[in-house]
């Protein structure tokens, strides 16, 4: 009989009756032969390894992450609100200490979804690994918490959700974005004015293989993390990298992956994209678990992989390892100032637009952090989806000061008294207080 | 007409013939271990006696045969031929030496990925050959999706056999790991069990019972014909709880959600039922230390029972889960549960004098009060029955669903009775009520409900259907039928074409088909899509003839 070195909670929950749409990537059978191989595998009989049912998860959980305008449950499905659940469910199992690690083997994904969310983008709505990890905090207490995404979008909704956050480290690698969706994801982003450092962008060249992928592992991610110290390491576990992803122009294996989240060693995954189901998926997602149990997963490759064909060119790596060469900076040499906002009195304020893809209309967005010496700062965003009704919401961060904690209740009541929005969001995780008015 | 039923247990042989009018004779014999066909004669014969032998029609045979031979390793060996592809090392699933592994591969849908290599394929069989293996088991990893390279071993293995199992004819689930083990075991008693059923054939015709029916129980409250079940050995293995829970079946109208306790002399065996039905294993049951895809009701086994030993560790009172011998009022030297029963005046049987002072002498000796003594052991026994109830309950509850309408509707498992029977039953009623406050029944004829149970037990079987739309095939792996259907196949279709093939199959096993008892329990059909378009439906169907009483006699 196999036994896991590492126990391993898997929450697989493949929605088989949701999709996007009847034809889009994101549809019903996406994690179908996932489960088929999982099963012919044996996977659940293996020592150690459990499957688990997700949670559903509770419109307080989305909204205390996301300003959710007009409301949390008009933006996220049902579907939604159990894969949250499921990474949740993932999440309670490590903290309690049932298994040494989990694997949330759910579906919709959710790493494009920004701090304010007013529908769906990259076939997200609603950032699932944000809404695991203040779950984590809102609970357990105040963790330092490190993401690392390996999907093959950049991360842009993660990097949203935590840009002012310096107890959060988002590491994200992914294929460049000068030649793929969301366009983002350059090292230049350090993050926010108070957590400069702890936003760190990996934008690898289309083709990268194995070896480029294990390079940037060594070189960049690993040294970062063990400088970081972090509580919990979390993997948003995306698997469209791999050579045969119809959406992207990666060279990645189930080898790799594997052997990527055996050095990661994360204490959660969370499944985010993947679209090759049928060659990529079922292998890729059987090599994850395996390596994060620490059960070999030596024979696991796909049929007609083959590792010379797929090797970067010199160039490539040539071109890696001077990411290799420069990235760290970002996080050990930060920049004294953040690329984004403009300082406006005592606040650093961003004027953005960001298209929603999914549903095509673009909202237009100005989001003002208070600049405060006591704590990481009141944040206050005004939005408006295209010629529709205007949204405020403000947030007292964990750790406020008294002072950003008066000043986010003093702005909501003026808010309030000026009727000058439509929907109000007041999200206090000082004082666990979550708020929303208007209809 | 009469049915008979005989469950060959671990201590006792129970038999009942069962006519329009209830039971008609039962007998209770001692088992032997060394030879249960002698067993099954004397109860046999004494239930003949006692009623008119041609007025039966049927036996229904539970028997630990098969079990017996697996746990002693009284089995043959077996050449194990199986092939992988990508996934974990198939050498991990090595359960005997004649184990070998021939490169080639199918993927999750079926198609070939690499050909199965028939030099490699040559020199395992003859290495086999060798070592003087008489009977195989051919299994390639997703042979459920096309069985081609286990057709192609068992060509090739051809005569050097006397017996081949096939992976796919087992079951169309998935579960590489378990197929082996399944096909392997079925192939190590094929021999043993043939000679057995060869005898109870011998025996019948010589009692001038030549002309009844013969069916085997398996362990999913089902039986098969004693044909069939020569090819498929591996079924009857741990029948034994299922002929009791079916045998409460019999007893008592279920309706609820229920608890069912079967308290033996070493274990108690715990069954769930949702609704009036029980529950069954969601993958198979594990024989030794491998998990296999054998069938079985979901019955949890703890280690309190009649015989388990009264212990004092760390000053508090334990039961079990050892058994160092009979009760004292059996013959006994350490006190028992029994013994502790028949302290309190719940229990009465047998030498209640010598049971008494043998548990006052234990409690002086460890200086305590008897009936305190009494109390603390009868509490920690339902205690732990309670907790495992619980833990078993909450199991049930936990298991994953895999659509969001499922995980919402949330059906949970809330018992509201209990139904308890095997030798301590009477006595430890009221204790299981006082802990529970639920409903607890003790029904009538509790002491021979496993060979009621046996008696009156259905013929079930279960198959999967699965379909492709886009290569256009139709395939049921366990009957090994492969029909080619057009791309407009659906699952309105598939349905019904699984339903006709279970009721078809039952026919072929002479048994009459019943519709209402068939059931389909899971289908789902999947667009497949390449590109932007839909190339084709990806179709699963699950049916099957549910466990049950036939309700006649009852």
């Amino acid at each position: 009989m196999l036994k896991a070195e590492n126990s391993l909670g898997i929450i697989f929950f493949p929605a088989y009756d949701w999709a996007i749409s009847p034809t889009h990537p994101e549809r019903e059978e996406r994690l179908l032969y996932t489960q088929d191989q999982l099963r012919e595998e044996g996977l659940f009989d293996i020592e150690g390894i459990r499957e688990y049912k997700p949670e559903v998860a509770e419109t307080e959980d989305i909204e205390r992450v996301h300003f959710c305008f007009p409301e949390a449950e008009a933006i996220a499905t049902r579907s939604h609100y159990i894969s949250t659940g499921g990474a949740i469910k993932a999440a309670e199992l490590v903290m309690q200490g049932e298994p040494d690690r989990a694997f949330a083997l759910v579906r919709p994904p959710g790493h494009h979804a920004m701090k304010t969310v007013l529908g769906s983008r990259g076939f997200c709505a609603v950032n699932v690994e944000a809404i695991m990890c203040e779950h984590i905090r809102e609970k357990y207490g105040q963790k330092r918490i490190a993401i690392v995404d390996t999907d093959c979008h950049h991360g842009d909704g993660t990097q949203d959700v935590y840009w002012h956050d310096p107890n959060t480290l988002f590491i994200s690698m992914h294929q460049d974005g000068r030649t793929i969706f969301p366009g983002t994801g350059f090292p230049k982003d350090a993050g926010g004015p108070k957590a400069l450092g702890k936003n760190i962008n990996i934008p690898l060249p289309p083709g990268t293989s194995d070896a480029g992928f294990m390079m940037v592992m060594e070189r960049i991610v690993m040294p970062i993390l063990e400088d970081f110290k972090p509580d919990l390491i979390i993997n948003s576990a995306g698997q469209d990298n791999h050579f045969t992803d119809p959406i992207t122009n990666m060279n990645f294996s189930a080898q790799g992956y594997a052997a990527l989240t055996k050095m990661l060693k994360p204490d959660i995954a969370v499944l985010e994209g993947g679209y090759a189901i049928q060659g990529a998926l079922p292998y890729v997602n059987l090599g994850i678990s395996l390596a994060l149990a620490g059960v070999d997963y030596s024979h696991v490759c796909e049929p007609g992989w083959n590792p010379e064909t797929l090797k970067e060119s010199d160039e490539i790596m040539g071109y890696i390892e001077t990411l290799c060469g420069s990235i760290p900076d970002v996080y050990f040499n930060p920049p004294e100032k953040s690329n984004e906002g403009i300082i406006n009195g005592d606040w650093s304020v961003r004027h953005r637009n960001i298209f929603y893809d999914t549903e095509g209309f673009t909202e237009s967005q100005t989001e003002s952090l208070l600049l405060c010496n006591e704590c990481r700062g009141l944040l206050k965003v005004q939005t408006q989806k295209e010629n529709g009704p205007m949204g405020f919401g403000v947030e007292i961060p964990i750790g406020a000061c008294d002072k950003c904690r008066n000043t986010g209740y003093s702005l909501l009541e003026e808010a309030q008294v000026k009727s000058k929005y439509r929907y109000m969001q007041m999200i206090n995780r000082r004082e666990k207080e979550y708020m929303r008015y208007g209809f | 007409m009469l049915l008979l039923g005989i469950d060959v247990g671990g201590t006792h042989t129970d038999a009942v013939a069962l006519g329009p009018k209830g039971i008609e004779a039962q007998v209770k014999v001692a088992t032997n271990h060394d030879d249960l066909l002698s067993s099954i004669k004397s109860a046999l014969s004494e239930i003949v006696q006692n009623t008119d032998p041609s007025s039966i029609k049927q036996l229904n045979l539970s028997t630990t045969l098969s079990t017996n031979a697996i746990v002693e390793g009284r089995f043959e060996d077996v050449g194990v031929i199986v092939s992988a592809g990508p996934g974990l090392d198939p050498h991990s699933f090595m359960l005997c030496k004649d184990f070998h592994v021939i490169p080639g591969s199918l993927d999750h849908r079926g198609s070939e990925t690499k050909q199965l290599n028939n030099l490699s394929l040559e020199e395992a069989i003859s290495s086999c050959r060798k070592s003087g293996v008489k009977v195989y088991a051919a299994i390639t990893k997703f042979s459920p999706r096309n069985p081609a390279h286990e057709k192609e071993m068992e060509l090739a293995i051809g005569d050097n056999a006397d017996f081949i199992t096939l992976g796919h004819q087992i079951t169309g689930r998935l579960n590489f790991p378990r197929r082996i083990a399944t096909a392997f075991y079925n192939c190590a008693v094929w021999r043993v069990f043939n000679k057995f059923a060869d005898a109870i054939s011998g025996t019948l015709e010589e009692m001038g019972l030549g002309h009844i029916k013969v069916n085997i129980l398996k362990a999913d409250g089902g039986t098969m014909p004693l044909p069939l079940s020569r090819k498929v050995p591996v079924q009857s293995i741990f029948s034994g709880p299922a002929a009791s829970v079916m045998g409460i079946i019999a007893l008592c109208k279920i309706t609820h959600d229920s608890i069912i306790y079967d308290i033996g002399g070493t274990t108690t065996d715990i069954a769930i039922f949702v609704g009036g039905t029980p529950l069954i294993e969601q993958e198979g049951i594990n024989i030794g230390s491998h998990p296999t895809l054998v069938r079985a009701l979901k019955v949890h086994s703890i280690g309190v029972g009649g015989d388990s030993a009264i212990s004092i560790l760390e000053g508090t009172v334990r039961v079990g889960p050892t058994r160092v011998g009979p009760s004292i009022a059996f013959g006994g030297e350490i006190p028992t549960l029994t013994d502790a029963l028949i302290w309190k005046d719940s229990c009465d049987c047998g030498n209640i004098g010598k049971s008494k002072a043998g548990f006052a002498a234990f409690a002086s000796k460890i200086d305590m009060d008897p009936d305190e003594l009494a109390d603390k052991a009868i509490e920690n026994a339902i205690d732990k029955i309670h907790d495992s109830t619980r833990e078993l309950v909450e199991e049930i509850n936990q298991q994953p669903v895999y659509t969001i309408h499922e995980l919402l509707e949330n059906r949970r498992i809330i018992p509201r009775k209990i139904y308890i029977m095997g030798g301590p039953a009477k006595a430890i009623k009221m204790d299981i009520f006082r802990k529970f406050r639920l409903s607890t029944e003790v029904p009538e004829n509790y002491d021979v409900a496993n060979a009621i149970g046996a008696a009156l037990t259905r013929t079930t079987t279960e198959i999967e259907l699965f379909a492709d739309t886009e290569r256009g095939v139709m395939f049921i792996p366990s009957l090994g039928y492969r029909e080619n259907v057009p791309r407009t196949y659906d699952l309105e279709a598939a349905e019904k074409d699984a339903m006709n093939h279970l009721l078809a199959h039952l026919g072929e096993m002479s048994v009459a088909a019943d519709g209402d008892n068939a059931l389909i329990t899971a289908s789902s059909s999947f667009n497949m899509v390449n590109g932007n378009t839909t190339v084709g439906r990806n179709i699963r169907v699950k049916c099957q003839i549910k466990p049950g009483v036939v309700r006649t006699y009852s």
